[in-house]
């Protein structure tokens, strides 16, 4: 297993360094000046162009993107353009709070969902099927931002039971933990659509094969026959629909947390991208990606747990 | 046991029953995060309020005003200056002490922090400060400053905004880098905490000159979603919130209980500026056509009658030298036709315009978009973000440009960014001339240095009547900002104007 880790991040080197240009490419080519940003809308040309020397933003663009290089080899990204303050302080302020919301609302997709889809299976058709169905479709196709604001008005404004601006960052567990309710629903909902959609396949696919049938014929209980024979064969399909859409989990994590007013690495990429904070940006997405990268090992790894044909050796 | 019981429960619960409750003020912006907090750094809208809780100037605007005409004493009791309006002398406050263990404030702190203001190394307003020859301490509470040429408002430069803050030069020094992110100044909140996209928490200066505040602790945050940030002062857990200028919102909060909307000046004015050198507004006429054809009354009532009012001139009311009975173009449809068909389109006109996707500027411009349409100008509007929008109207790539500004409120800031020719766009000296105007450049140059302030003011009142009469640009609303407290607080002024873009806690202000 140890050699099968070493491999894949050893995969991961090119993908990640494809991420690196790519971004590196696409931020520069998107017109913008971060000087606005800097030094207000009313400082002179001469002065911007003095700020752009300083800032190595002068430079031939072939020299800033080996010196960008460079630095990421050395585990170095940078100080902000905006604020100068150093990238990694930036970002490791923010990870555990994504890390934490993404982690719960996979939870929350999980305990919801797979009930939820094998119920739908059970009962094709009926009465829990269609609600599922209606569920999942309204899951995936409501934006979170919508979403968001209704839990607010009706659990923070009407029950008052969270409080609409939460204190993600503080030591008290407890407030924490209230913080993170609403917004790990919010975005589990989408996750919650996903894994019912897998979870109900699935289970429409192992329910009609075989040796269910024959399990059934032996007389087996409902409970046995689902759960230990029909559902562990749908576990590696919705490991992979996870894995897959842990990357758009933290895209869409953007507007929860914006909604939540959360802190977290969506946030701080909408405020980098909108000050043309090249560094910054730079610095988010090596780290997002190197995120995904570790997902989708990991998800490999869980492939092993729970089927024993995958072999990770 | 039970004795033991109740002794421990006593001990335990006796801090809580002494301790004062302490007075928390919570105030909702609307931005992601703060930009920067060195007062000489602090350019953006969410940046300038802090750093009026956190700093002093030599002199200071009134808590509640933006004019130019209301500065008193801050950290200067009083100050002289020579006939010829090139020398100040200022006698500093004793006894002034900066936050935390960093002594007292002399004129050294001074001395330091108006050179810090004018290097560009590390102030963003550093061209401001070029016009001082010397700064320099006559002894420990006197500062003797020496202008290159007289100015418009010398005072304007040393008070309490942008780069008049006085920081401590001890701690600047000390500090070095990390002095950008806890800058240490004089005034009645120092900051305590900040937590990177979420809130920046500042408390009371105990040692403040003024008094004691009686706010214990400020805690600013950050909620770029408008309507997460309504629902939080709705449901009550902000006790200011930065309201939105539109109509609708001011209608909605002026009835919600406990609430009070106030509607304070600076305004933002919106200009149309044309550019003078592009087809076919190099045509003077094409101009003065898209001028009659503007209708100023209606631009302002649609983007509500308690937020805007139609623009005056085209410096914004209000500032030193803005001309308030400025002549401009009257709505005449008939005539902009008349004038198209005089410079040879008698089938109107086209022009292609770059314009922000920001919502209320691109709103702004579509109103413009169909008034022009009526007299056959058809502006062709390329909408891109906002980033993108500011880099390429520098370069000069667009026909027109919308752009909504407020300046440092005496005329010759505006005149001189947006209408002297130093300041066109595509050269070194570039600021914001988006137009090339270049008709006024003898009276803007000539009033910054009249010490005669009523023939100063003539000056600038000939430079705004002959930007007009060429058309270089074309004024059209002032839209005012907006903020929202609950009843029970009281900022310890009447909060009319805000050049700090918000409201100035100061020692007095409370919350009940």
């Amino acid at each position: 297993m140890f050699r099968f880790v070493i491999k894949r991040l050893l995969v991961a080197i090119p993908t990640l360094w494809a991420v690196l240009t790519t971004v590196f490419v696409l931020i520069r080519v998107v017109p913008g000046d971060p000087t606005i940003i800097i030094l207000g809308d009313q400082a002179s040309e001469a002065a911007r162009e003095a700020l752009r020397e300083k800032l190595g933003l002068a430079k031939p663009i072939l020299s800033q993107y080996f010196d960008f290089l460079w630095q990421v080899l050395h585990g170095d990204l940078g100080r902000s353009l905006a604020t100068n303050r150093p990238i990694v302080d930036d970002v490791l302020s923010v990870l555990p709070f994504t890390i934490e919301l993404t982690l719960a609302s996979l939870l929350v997709g999980a305990v919801i969902g797979i009930p939820l889809g094998v119920l739908a299976a059970e009962r094709r058709d009926g009465f829990a099927d269609w609600f599922a169905r209606i569920f999942s479709l309204a899951g995936v196709s409501f934006p979170a931002f919508v979403s968001g604001i209704l839990l607010l008005m009706v659990f923070s404004v009407e029950l008052r039971w969270f409080p609409v601006i939460s204190t993600a960052n503080t030591a008290d567990p407890i407030e924490r933990l209230r913080a993170l309710v609403l917004p790990a629903i919010n975005l589990g909902l989408l996750m919650v659509a996903y894994v019912t959609r897998v979870t109900r396949s699935g289970m429409l696919k192992a329910l009609g094969e075989d040796y269910v049938r024959t399990a059934r014929s032996k007389g087996l209980g409902r409970r046995l026959v689902v759960w230990r024979h029909a559902f562990p064969n749908v576990l590696v399909p919705i490991v992979t629909v996870v894995g897959l859409y842990l990357g758009v989990l933290i895209g869409n994590a953007v507007l929860t947390e914006i909604v939540f007013n959360r802190p977290g690495i969506g946030k701080l990429i909408v405020t980098a991208l909108n000050q043309r904070d090249y560094t910054l940006l730079q610095g988010l997405m090596v780290i997002t990606a190197f995120a995904i990268v570790l997902a989708n090992i990991l998800t490999d790894l869980t492939y092993g747990l729970v089927d024993p044909r995958v072999k990770t050796s | 046991m039970k004795r033991y019981l109740f002794a421990a429960a006593a001990l335990l619960l006796a801090p809580i029953a002494t301790a004062r409750a302490e007075t928390v003020l919570n105030v909702g912006m609307a931005a992601a995060d703060i930009g920067q907090i060195d007062p000489h750094r602090a350019t953006s809208t969410q940046d300038k309020p802090v750093v009026s809780w956190m700093f002093n100037g030599l002199v200071r605007f009134k808590p509640g005003s933006a004019s130019l005409e209301a500065l008193e004493p801050d950290l200067a009791e009083s100050w002289e200056k020579s006939a010829d309006g090139k020398t100040w002398i200022f006698h500093l406050r004793k006894g002034v002490k900066f936050h935390g263990d960093w002594g007292e404030m002399t004129a050294e702190d001074v001395v330091y922090s108006l050179k810090r203001a004018g290097d560009s190394k590390t102030s963003s307003f550093a061209a401001d400060y070029s016009v001082m020859e010397s700064i320099e301490a006559v002894d420990p509470y006197t500062v003797k400053i020496v202008l290159k040429k007289p100015i418009p408002a010398l005072l304007g430069l040393v008070a309490n905004y942008h780069g008049g803050n006085i920081v401590s030069k001890k701690a600047a020094e000390a500090l070095g880098a990390d002095f950008r992110t806890k800058p240490v100044g004089t005034g009645p909140f120092q900051v305590v905490d900040y937590k990177s996209n979420e809130s920046l928490t500042f408390a009371a200066n105990p040692a403040y000159f003024r008094g004691v505040p009686k706010i214990d602790k400020i805690v600013y945050r950050f909620i770029p979603a408008d309507a997460s940030r309504d629902l939080a002062f709705s449901s009550g857990e902000l006790d200011i919130v930065y309201g939105r200028q539109d109509q609708r919102w001011v209608e909605r909060f002026s009835k919600e209980p406990n609430t009070v909307v106030e509607v304070v000046k600076p305004a933002e004015l919106s200009i149309l500026h044309l550019n003078t050198t592009m087809k076919p507004l190099d045509d003077k006429r094409v101009r003065q056509a898209v001028a009659y054809a503007v209708d100023r009354a209606q631009i302002a009532g649609f983007k509500g009658a308690s937020t805007a009012v139609p623009a005056i001139s085209v410096v914004p009311s209000g500032y030193l030298g803005t001309d308030e009975q400025a002549k401009l173009y009257p709505h005449d449809i008939a005539k902009a036709k008349a004038l198209l068909a005089e410079a040879g389109y008698p089938n109107g006109v086209t022009i292609k315009v770059i314009q922000t996707s920001l919502p209320t500027m691109l709103n702004s411009m579509q109103i413009v978009q169909s008034q022009l349409k009526k007299a056959g100008i058809d502006l062709q509007l390329e909408v891109v973000d906002h980033q993108t929008f500011h880099a390429r109207i520098r370069k000069d790539e667009s026909g027109a440009v919308y752009y909504a500004a407020a300046r440092f409120p005496v005329a010759d800031v505006y005149l001189r960014q947006f209408f002297h020719s130093a300041a066109t766009v595509g050269t070194p000296t570039a600021v914001t001339n988006f137009s090339h105007c270049a008709v006024a450049d003898k009276e803007i140059d000539a009033a910054a240095i009249e010490p005669d302030a009523a023939k100063q003011k003539d000056l600038w009142k000939v430079a705004q009547a002959k930007v007009i009469d060429d058309v270089c640009a074309v004024p059209l609303y002032e839209q005012l900002q907006v903020w929202a407290r609950k009843t029970n607080v009281d900022y310890g002024y009447e909060f009319q104007g805000a050049i700090h873009l918000g409201p100035v806690v100061t020692e007095l202000t409370n919350k009940k």
